[in-house]
């Protein structure tokens, strides 16, 4: 055998096994989802019906999808501004603020980042639980009286009190990629600023957000994209999209049609409708994110 | 040189707020850690941040263990955990070591490839892989369950690891082909362990993650009796419905919890390095 087929072998023999199960495993379940997505099915063979666009004419004109595109969107903003300013704060204190401590917060902080979405959901349930719970404690406290809010119950609350659980959750792991950010900032550039007189907070806006609004952009759009996917979690262990729809999320209601109710192929549409959302979304935030990015020279 | 610009107060400030997240981060697993001490009547009777009574009920773990079937949750966990790490490493490390230092035809294509995927939403699959898993005949196995796990953890892993090989020296290889050494020893005897660090790093952070996993495992595992510790805890946060035994919840709570939090603790570098290194890409 030649060198070269012999290097081709080795090379082949390196990709094909992973490229195969790749290929089973995530490329045709795309194609497949899409597939599905023209059928009427509840997911037993017999009665497979082709609708065309069926599925998704029927999303159209269903309000629960309305409301749970709604619910999305208004978890992704609040979670993307929570994130991204408690995060933010943080890593400028532990970086430029020279705080003592700092290894020591950065690993405490991450602590809630290694727990299983199921795990912070049971944690928070039973904080906000009516009678029982940590914040009903807390408030009854405050106010001196017997405080039994259900958080989760009432539809008025029950959407914001999913966002502390994922705030809670995110702040640490997006706190790290900032501090590395920051970290790369070349020290010299902040020296100078000083020498300048330039105020902490002037050196915040005028040096460290613009070096570091690549990772900024990158930390939105992963925040986006994990949430479009993750909500799914976070309802379903902690309110199940209730009550009467009001934390409905499309990554749920997918399940909830799929799984519960057998509609596998408007389940299906809802999932190619989930992927387009969140390519569509991430291109707008490209867009609006674009600034000129700023050579260190 | 003086190098503080800030005022007392903003300090001040801050220290308060490092120290109030602080508790916000650790405090939920410590009343965890004392409402798994307490029975029933404690929860009733007082307020949830009291410290359990003594004796200290040490049973809920046991309790929990048998009667809710956490014994079998968390074998199957280090079932699935280190059967889809060994496995992750070998698909991600093959494909990572040939995009970083050979070139060949279709080299751009196939990275494209691997990138694009990145950006699906894995909620997408769960309806088709249902019914894959169902034709494979791996539907309520284990085994399906660790070759998708590997499968999914692979492009990220495969990007931190391009950027390892790529960083150690030609002249090592080059002799050992030189020695007569085939490329399938220089991987294994030369460059797998140079990329040591590199491999950890991936391993640690696909532990944590399939420690976690929950939605595959949700529409995957239907039996009781393969539920890994997600789908066992969340299985029985929905049996509070029925019976309320909070102490044993928070047992079942910590039992899932407390392995990650060891290895978080012994391997935060890695960790560290691997999430600047994954965003990075």
């Amino acid at each position: 055998m030649t060198t070269k087929r012999k290097r081709s072998l080795f090379i082949a023999s390196f990709i094909l096994p992973t490229l195969v199960l790749y290929s089973l495993f995530i490329f045709y379940p795309i194609i497949r989802a899409i597939y599905i997505s023209f059928f009427d099915w509840s997911g037993s063979s017999e009665n497979m019906n082709y609708i065309g666009f069926g599925n998704f004419r029927e999303m159209y004109s269903d309000p629960i999808i309305y409301k749970a595109i709604a619910n999305d969107y208004f978890l992704i903003f609040w979670k993307v501004i929570g994130i991204m300013t408690i995060a933010c704060f943080f890593a400028v204190a532990l970086t430029r603020f020279r705080m003592r401590g700092a290894s020591f917060y950065r690993v405490v902080f991450f602590f809630p980042n290694v727990l299983s979405i199921v795990v912070i959901a049971v944690l928070w349930r039973f904080i906000y639980n009516p009678s029982l719970g940590l914040l009903n404690d807390i408030l009854s406290l405050i106010v001196q009286r017997e405080v039994e809010i259900p958080w989760l119950g009432d539809s008025r609350y029950s959407l914001w009190a999913l966002l502390p659980p994922a705030i809670w959750a995110g702040i640490g792991f997006f706190m790290i990629l900032l501090i590395a950010a920051i970290k790369s900032i070349p020290a010299s550039l902040y020296e100078s600023a000083e020498i300048d007189g330039a105020k902490q907070w002037k050196q915040f806006t005028k040096i460290t957000i613009p070096l570091i609004w690549e990772q900024v952009k990158v930390s939105i759009v992963l925040i986006v994209i994990t949430s479009l996917n993750g909500s799914f979690a976070i309802v379903s262990v902690m309110t199940e999209g209730g009550p009467d729809n009001a934390t409905q999320v499309l990554g749920y209601y997918l399940y909830q049609m799929g799984f519960k109710q057998y509609h596998m192929g408007y389940a299906s549409a809802i999932g190619v409708f989930i992927l387009v959302l969140s390519l569509i979304t991430t291109a707008i935030l490209q867009r609006l994110m674009k600034r000129d990015t700023v050579e260190v020279s | 040189m003086k190098i503080n610009t800030n005022s007392p107060i903003t300090r001040l400030l801050t220290t308060l707020m490092l120290l109030v997240w602080t508790v916000f981060s650790v405090y939920p697993l410590i009343f965890s850690l004392f409402d798994s001490l307490k029975d029933n009547q404690q929860f009733y009777t007082k307020s949830a941040w009291a410290l359990p009574d003594i004796p200290l009920l040490w049973s809920n773990f046991s309790y929990t263990w048998d009667k809710y079937n956490f014994g079998s949750y968390f074998l199957n966990t280090i079932l699935v955990t280190g059967g889809s790490m060994v496995l992750a490493l070998l698909l991600t490390a093959t494909t990572a070591y040939v995009l970083a230092r050979f070139a060949f035809k279709g080299k751009g294509l196939l990275y494209y490839l691997y990138l694009s995927s990145l950006t699906i939403p894995s909620l997408m699959l769960v309806v088709p892989m249902f019914f894959l898993f169902s034709d494979l005949h791996v539907y309520n196995k284990l085994s399906g369950i660790i070759l998708l796990y590997s499968i999914t953890a692979m492009p990220m892993g495969m990007f931190i690891l391009i950027g390892f090989f790529k960083s150690l020296p030609h002249e090592l290889e080059e002799s050992a082909v030189i020695d007569g050494a085939s490329p399938y020893s220089v991987f294994f005897k030369i460059m797998f362990p140079l990329a040591l660090p590199g491999l950890i790093t991936i391993s640690i952070i696909n532990v944590l993650n399939f420690w976690n996993e929950y939605q595959y495992a949700l529409i995957l595992l239907s039996d009781a009796t393969k539920y890994t510790l997600p789908i066992g805890l969340a299985f029985m946060q929905g049996e509070m419905q029925y019976r309320i035994e909070f102490g044993p919840l928070f047992a079942g709570l910590l039992i899932s919890t407390i392995p990650i939090i060891i290895i978080y603790i012994l391997f935060q570098r890695q960790i560290n390095d691997g999430i600047v290194a994954g965003a990075v890409k």
